[in-house]
């Protein structure tokens, strides 16, 4: 193992995900504080939370109400192991299939003196690199300040070490499984054919929705004391399960069983060896394992008009939309894009479900109006940027800015109406709610999806990024929050008149019927929506023109 | 041949901070001419492709293409063009029929005049069999080849082609050489980009050679042979004697000491 090739392809990784704008483009320097200022964040936001846990303990002048809180900070510390597991497992799979769709040929593994070992051990630890490592620096140095003030250091720092562990398990896991993944959706698409396409589309939704499903149950979970004392307590008993040794290790050494706890420790790391051994047999094996072509049309081509120029869609418009479409539904790095609307629709279920019987009064307004206007909000936002690398195609084309964005915000408006059809239907069949309610909800749907489509458009054009390696983006983090507050605020905005109609003071003062909020709605939407029709119509003019960039 | 310029590049320069990627360039290229630029790498050559297309905005100077001011309507030009870049890359999900169909509605050909039109290209290209896979599993040279198609189906008046021969196998770059020998009679004219030196001597009327942004060289090859002072050499002599970097003997020794 030459350890000098393996911080070198980490280093490669790291610098990978630069964002070099076009002034830094040449003689471009690191700017060391925006790389690490995630960690840096992370490890003094950590400081700051354990230090006003230790003080709030400290503070306790009931001892019974202190030993209380010094056991469940005890059985925190015990189920960080396995948290940090399934924390780590969700990320890394999320990143890993971000990635997995874009063809990454240009590998210097393949031409390069670098062994598989070097090359799985490299990708373990920088896949651990981001949001991982700064949730485990995050916990870590909360736990360390923490304990200094609970009085258990020896206890807080095995801890450390568990957690730090246990993304690294998580991360070779993924690692090991990425391969079969390919190896498995390769062998799909030979026997699936044509059908391939919807088969790997609904297939990496599935994957995505169950780790998602189980990543927000747990911590719908957590947020109750019991999760943590089920984990802590209940771990021993899954003895046969290698991946909750770490955590059993460490409920040894707080039951003081030394060599129980070293035994664990020793089982733990031997596993953890065996499964990067089995990572690198993988890599080594299907590593350069090319999927085998799609056929998606055989025989005669015969041009066809389409719906959407029956819509009214000139055919370089209809054009743009069709590849736009095939673009989500062909491209497995998209389909997070689908994610975040269909767990809406999901969350409700995982916790709430047959626990409050209110709940289903709220299930439909919930469903018609969510999953669609975070489609709206996030779709648009992307709809530049999925160009990608072929972006030269759109800037080399005859079309105008107005065509662009009318093709644009119209794919983002018609999908993000699909969704809501769905989700509305979902809501309907489940909730029963009252024709009102429905019309309102509805109609509300409508102005939230015509206007944040339109807001995130213009974000989307306007912090476009088109790079597709390591993973695409799409549009570059500072636009990205950008959109987001402002979708939060305009959104509010929008839905305002009927949601302070429903405080009660508000209702004593106006005594207006509820139906007149809505027109009031309408409007906030319409202008928010043309303002912003005019800014992305400016956008898309200087996108057009700044090619070169 | 008509002298009517199709292309009139009248003094542009364009910078990018400290670099200098084209200085006070002017030059005209005629109706149905297949002209070539040459030059090292980073010499300007595609800048000046793009500035041409409208894709890079010159900093002084302007473009007319066809007689149309590119700044002023940069879409009517891109309606009547054809263009390759270097190193393309192209929508990696859609198949190649699906590409070509994107193009034909992009320029508003009608269903018809694009299913004769993807036929015969796909058909003289031998990309039947496989229209109907997803790009992502072409070689580079398919991709190149589907690329080209693109520039091509439209009919343009004028193409612009960034080294359009580098991965083709010989029996389509011999198709694309004798295409556009045929398409210049008709009156379509070509700019194109390469290093390969033989192919520009065979093909071009005329010849740009480019160093640093700058035009040193422009004519006809008797024309570049005059100027260089070498009544018999090739293309390739002319070229390292013009743009001074044709002393290469100390670079070899250099290399294997």
């Amino acid at each position: 193992m030459n350890w000098k090739n393996v911080l070198l392809l980490i280093s490669a990784d790291v610098k990978s995900y630069r964002l070099v704008s076009e002034e830094r483009f040449r003689r471009f320097r690191e700017d060391r504080f925006v790389t690490y200022a995630l960690y840096v964040g992370a490890c003094v936001f950590g400081v700051a939370i354990g230090w006003l846990v230790g003080n709030f303990y400290s503070g306790m002048e009931d001892p019974q109400l202190g030993g209380v809180l010094l056991q469940v900070a005890i059985n925190f510390f015990l189920s960080l192991p396995t948290l940090a597991l399934l924390y780590g497992l969700v990320i890394t799979q999320i990143g890993q299939i971000q990635r997995i769709g874009v063809k990454a040929s240009i590998q210097p593994l393949h031409w390069f003196p670098i062994t598989w070992k070097e090359h799985t051990l490299a990708s373990i630890l920088a896949n651990i690199l981001g949001l991982p490592l700064a949730i485990t620096i995050f916990i870590s140095s909360g736990i360390a300040v923490a304990s200094l003030f609970l009085g258990v250091v020896p206890l807080a720092v095995l801890t450390i070490f568990a957690l730090l562990f246990s993304v690294l398990l998580a991360s070779a896991t993924t690692e090991a499984s990425k391969v079969l993944q390919v190896r498995l959706s390769g062998a799909v698409t030979k026997v699936a054919g044509r059908v391939a396409i919807w088969v790997r589309f609904l297939g990496s939704i599935l994957v995505f929705i169950v780790f998602y499903a189980a990543y927000f149950s747990l911590y719908r979970q957590a947020t109750t004391l019991a999760l943590l004392e089920l984990i802590a307590g209940g771990q021993r008993m899954l003895w046969f399960i290698p991946y909750v040794w770490p955590g059993i290790a460490l409920s040894y050494f707080d039951s003081g069983l030394g060599f129980e706890t070293a035994i664990l420790s020793l089982a733990s790391i031997g596993f953890l060896y065996a499964i990067f051994l089995a990572a690198v047999r993988l890599n080594s094996r299907f590593g350069l394992y090319e999927a085998p072509a799609i056929r998606l049309s055989l025989g005669e081509y015969a041009p066809r008009t389409g719906v959407l120029e029956k819509l009214g869609f000139f055919p370089l418009e209809a054009a743009v939309m069709r590849k736009d479409f095939k673009a989500l539904t062909r491209r497995r790095e998209l389909t997070y894009v689908f994610i975040f609307p269909t767990m809406l629709v999901i969350m409700p279920f995982i916790t709430v479900i047959n626990k409050v019987p209110e709940f289903y009064s709220f299930l439909f307004v919930w469903l018609a109006l969510m999953p669609g206007a975070l489609m709206a909000s996030s779709l648009g936002s992307y709809m530049m940027g999925l160009e990608g690398d072929s972006v030269w195609y759109l800037y080399s084309s005859p079309i105008t800015a107005r065509s662009l964005v009318k093709a644009k915000y119209s794919f983002t408006v018609l999908f993000s109406l699909a969704v809501t059809l769905v989700c509305s239907i979902i809501g309907g069949l489940l909730a029963a709610p009252s024709m009102g309610i429905a019309a309102i909800a509805l109609t509300e749907a409508l102005f939230l999806i015509f206007s944040l489509g339109m807001v995130s458009l213009s974000f989307g054009i306007r912090g476009a990024e088109f790079r597709e390696l390591p993973r695409p983006r799409m549009i570059r983090p500072k636009w990205a929050i950008i959109n987001m507050i402002v979708c939060i605020l305009l959104a509010l905005a929008i839905v305002s008149p009927v949601v302070l109609y429903t405080v009660k003071l508000f209702l004593e003062a106006v005594q207006a019927p509820l139906y007149a909020m809505v027109p009031i709605s309408g409007v906030i939407a319409f202008v928010i929506t043309y303002v912003f029709y005019r800014i992305a119509l400016k956008n898309a003019e200087e996108f057009l023109i700044k090619a070169e960039g | 041949m008509s002298h009517e310029p199709t292309v009139k590049l009248v003094d542009i320069t364009k910078r990018y901070s400290d670099i200098v990627a084209l200085e006070d360039l002017s030059l005209d290229v005629r109706r149905g001419e297949i002209f070539g630029f040459l030059g090292p790498n980073a010499s300007g050559k595609s800048t000046t492709l793009k500035t041409i297309l409208g894709l890079v905005k010159p900093d002084f100077g302007y473009v007319n293409v066809l007689g149309i001011n590119v700044e002023e309507n940069p879409v009517e030009v891109k309606r009547r063009v054809g263009y390759v870049p270097g190193s393309p890359r192209i929508y990696e999900f859609l198949t190649g029929l699906e590409f070509l169909d994107l193009t034909g509605d992009i320029y508003g050909m009608s269903p018809a005049e694009k299913k004769k039109r993807i036929e015969e290209y796909l058909e003289a290209f031998e990309l039947e069999g496989r229209e109907g896979d997803m790009i992502s599993s072409y070689s580079q040279g398919m991709k190149q080849k589907v690329v080209i198609i693109s520039a091509l189906i439209h009919s343009p008046e004028l193409l612009l082609l960034d080294e359009p021969i580098s991965s083709l196998d010989p029996r389509s770059a011999r198709i694309i050489k004798d295409l556009l020998r045929e398409l210049a009679s008709d009156g379509v004219t070509t700019i194109m980009c390469t290093h390969v030196l033989e192919i520009a001597q065979a093909l071009c009327d005329r010849i740009a050679i480019m160093h640093e942004g700058r035009l040193l060289a422009l004519g006809t090859m008797e024309e570049l042979r005059e100027r260089a002072k070498m009544p018999e050499s090739d293309l390739e002599d002319i070229f390292l004697q013009l743009t001074g970097t044709g002393d290469i003997r100390p670079v070899i020794e250099a290399l294997l000491k």
